[in-house]
């Protein structure tokens, strides 16, 4: 089965001749070269297939599961405490590990009080399949802008990785007309989870009702 | 030879996302049978059942009532091959993914049933397949007749039965299982009618994954 | 240097062989192993047979007892096959309660018993609703090299063969049962499953009689069974997939072989049995 760019793709479809520029072609989610290079690309995964000029190709499709990747900012539950060493819940298939140094200002003797239960709002800098994903909650300049372990009184949800694309674009109005009625912090993790904390726990509780409600009238919205 | 009963009947009905907690899911209707598959993936694995090189798939079978028994083990068997060859499990090193189907009700050709039910779930759950699979059974009746889906009397009364598991891009057979016995000439036949039938099957996938992504 | 180049490479090692369309130990692609049976091994059992399929080596013994018949089913017998792969069979396998291997095997062998309909379970029965004979058929894997279905086939049909059950003298009124050993009956087989495993190695590649080694390294197995001049099961549990002319291709191939061993089993059943009446 031989399909186009905006189709509805299912797995083993193959899109012979895809645009490349100086023979690169860059392959998104949902794709794979072919065994048999005649046939260019072969999808596996459905979704609708989206090509960004001049060269990308990619499969939208909606997978629940996490797949971590270098970059991405995520809310974690610390799952485990061994030594220096945290294991991060981020709801990937393995638990992510987070040094107790790699927090503003840490040193052997002063290191983050964090217990297990404890939310983190922290970024991948290793995702590889083969190995286990490794997270930081400093920036390059070894500043914690923003990241770091996230207050006790707030609230943790999870929601579907196709709102949290759509919280994280700035045209989005969803949290900017909630922020007229409520005063509120809110943290969303790439993984799906969002923390959210108002002034007061019927603020919390309201935001996060309007982004639960949100998620079931996501087909509005796009 | 061929005798096309119950065509109507034997439409599947599925619907998605009935569970949350899987990462993807599927009920599933095919004829009189109902299974409601959830798969679970990537996830962490046990040290001793972890692959370095790719990911394990395991698939449990949970009968209508009772525990498995050894009949079931070897569905389970069957379905786990036809998952991983089915996948590409490579993307997915050191993990696992499991997938498992509880039988609602049976009426015949629930094998078949739960083969397109794990494959429509792992649809759902957006893990990187090869290719697409889809099972069709039939059977071979006392007069060498050849009953395409046929019902659980029908089964029960049968000479022999095929369930045939055919993959989406070229068309070639994934899997057979058979009970009774039978000429070879049956056996092409029965595998040329139950490709038709898994042909049936794949515009099925066609047309609920189309309905899943048009919705929006 | 094959042998650190085999450890290194294992897959690319095969390929090498299978480019020149031979197999690392020797054979071509479409030559089976040899074939070796030995019947009524056991003097303690009932019927007994030793098969081995190149290095594979399945040991049977058939047990008689007597038994109530089901209610469901009242005028039948039993034929419970079970096979054991023990860890002294292969490293694959640890002690402990049988492996999904050995159930799923264990399964498919009741399968090929009740769909070939070699045996009748109603010459079993010795009285409607009272009496039965009920068999155990015990098979052991002593030795783990590819292609256990086919051993264990080969094994279990020619013990089956060797059995013969003492007449039993049953007074239902007095539920009174009177064994005479003397007087013994042959146990009746209808016709006698083979099978043949192929292995399968990139969807193109198809190796008859595989060992355990190409079984590990391919991606995939078929099972054919042959009872006469009709197919009994083709069981191919997923793997790579095939296209039909390659199935058709197996199917026919394993006919040819069924032939042979069909004749093989009956020439070891027939020496045993000529030794027995000397």
């Amino acid at each position: 089965m031989v399909v186009n760019v905006g189709d509805v793709v299912l797995p083993g479809e193959c899109l012979p001749e895809p645009r490349s520029n100086k023979g690169v072609v860059i392959l998104g989610p949902g794709l794979r070269r072919s065994e048999d290079d005649s046939k260019g690309l072969t999808v596996s995964r459905a979704g609708v297939l989206c090509h960004k000029a001049p060269n990308m190709y990619w499969v939208e499709g909606h997978a629940k599961r996490y797949v971590p990747c270098k970059g991405d900012l995520v809310v974690g539950v610390v799952a485990k405490k061994s030594g220096d060493q945290f294991k991060i819940d981020i709801g990937s298939a393995e638990h992510a590990s987070l040094s107790a140094f790699s927090f503003e200002g840490a040193t052997k003797k002063q290191k983050p009080d964090l217990q297990v239960g404890d939310v983190v709002y922290a970024k991948l800098v290793t995702a590889h399949r083969e190995m286990e994903p490794e997270l930081v909650c400093v920036n390059k300049y070894f500043k914690a802008a923003n990241l770091g372990p996230l207050s006790n009184q707030g609230f943790l949800l999870n929601l579907d990785s196709r709102l949290i694309v759509r919280l994280l674009d700035v045209q989005h109005p969803l949290l900017a007309v909630l922020a007229k009625t409520c005063a509120y912090e809110i943290a969303i993790g790439m993984n799906g989870k969002v923390f959210v904390m108002g002034r007061t726990s019927k603020d919390t509780m309201h935001v996060a009702e309007a982004l639960l409600a949100a998620q079931h009238h996501d087909n509005v919205t796009t | 030879m061929e005798m096309d009963s119950n065509t109507d009947c034997s439409m599947p009905i599925s619907n998605f996302g009935n569970l949350t907690r899987p990462d993807g899911s599927t009920i599933y209707s095919q004829g009189k049978s109902t299974v409601i598959a959830g798969v679970y993936g990537p996830i962490d694995v046990k040290p001793q059942k972890m692959l370095i090189d790719r990911g394990s798939v395991e698939t449990f079978f949970r009968p209508k009532s009772g525990l498995p028994g050894v009949g079931d083990r070897l569905y389970e068997t069957i379905i786990r091959n036809i998952c991983e060859t089915a996948l590409v499990s490579t993307l997915y090193p050191r993990s696992g993914i499991q997938v498992v189907i509880q039988e609602m009700q049976s009426g015949g050709e629930l094998i078949s049933c739960s083969v397109n039910a794990a494959c429509l779930a792992l649809l759902d759950s957006g893990i990187d397949m090869k290719f697409l699979i889809a099972a069709a059974t039939c059977c071979l009746d006392q007069e060498g007749y050849l009953i395409v889906d046929p019902t659980e009397l029908q089964q029960e009364k049968a000479k022999a039965t095929f369930v045939f598991v055919f993959e989406s891009s070229e068309g070639r057979i994934v899997a057979s299982h058979t009970t009774g016995t039978f000429k070879l000439e049956q056996y092409e036949q029965a595998l040329d009618l139950c490709k038709k039938g898994s042909a049936k099957i794949f515009e099925y996938y066609r047309k609920v994954i189309n309905g899943k992504y048009n919705k929006k | 240097m094959a042998k650190q180049y085999k450890s290194l490479h294992p897959i690319k090692y095969f390929r090498d062989y299978l480019a020149h369309d031979i197999r690392p130990d020797g054979r071509e692609l479409t030559k089976y192993r040899p074939v070796i049976i030995n019947a009524n091994s056991v003097s303690t059992a009932e019927g007994s047979a030793i098969a081995k399929v190149g290095k594979t080596t399945v040991i049977c013994g058939i047990k008689a007892e007597l038994c109530q018949p089901k209610t469901e089913t009242p005028t039948q017998g039993f034929l419970i096959p079970n096979l054991e792969l023990p860890p002294l069979c292969s490293s694959k396998f640890k002690p402990g309660p049988p492996s999904d291997q050995a159930q799923v095997a264990t399964k498919v062998i009741a399968d090929i018993i009740e769909n070939s309909g070699c045996i009748n379970l109603q010459d079993l029965c010795i009285s409607t609703e009272k009496l039965a004979w009920c068999l155990y058929a015990d098979l052991v894997c002593l030795d783990h090299d590819g292609s256990i279905i086919d051993a264990c086939l080969l094994a279990l049909f020619t013990a089956l063969k060797t059995v013969s059950l003492p007449k039993v003298e049953y007074n239902a009124e007095l539920d009174s049962k009177n064994l005479q050993m003397d007087e013994r009956t042959p146990f009746k087989l209808y016709n006698v499953p083979v099978s043949t495993t192929f292995a399968i190695l990139d969807e193109t590649v198809l190796m008859i009689d595989p060992t355990a080694e190409e079984e590990n390294l391919c991606t995939g197995v078929v099972t054919i069974v042959i009872k006469d001049d009709e197919l009994c099961s083709v069981l191919k549990p997923g793997g790579s997939p095939i296209t039909e002319e390659k199935l058709v291709d197996c199917i026919k191939q394993s006919m040819e072989r069924a032939k042979l061993l069909g004749k093989l089993i009956d020439t070891a059943t027939q020496e045993t049995n000529d030794e027995i009446d000397k």
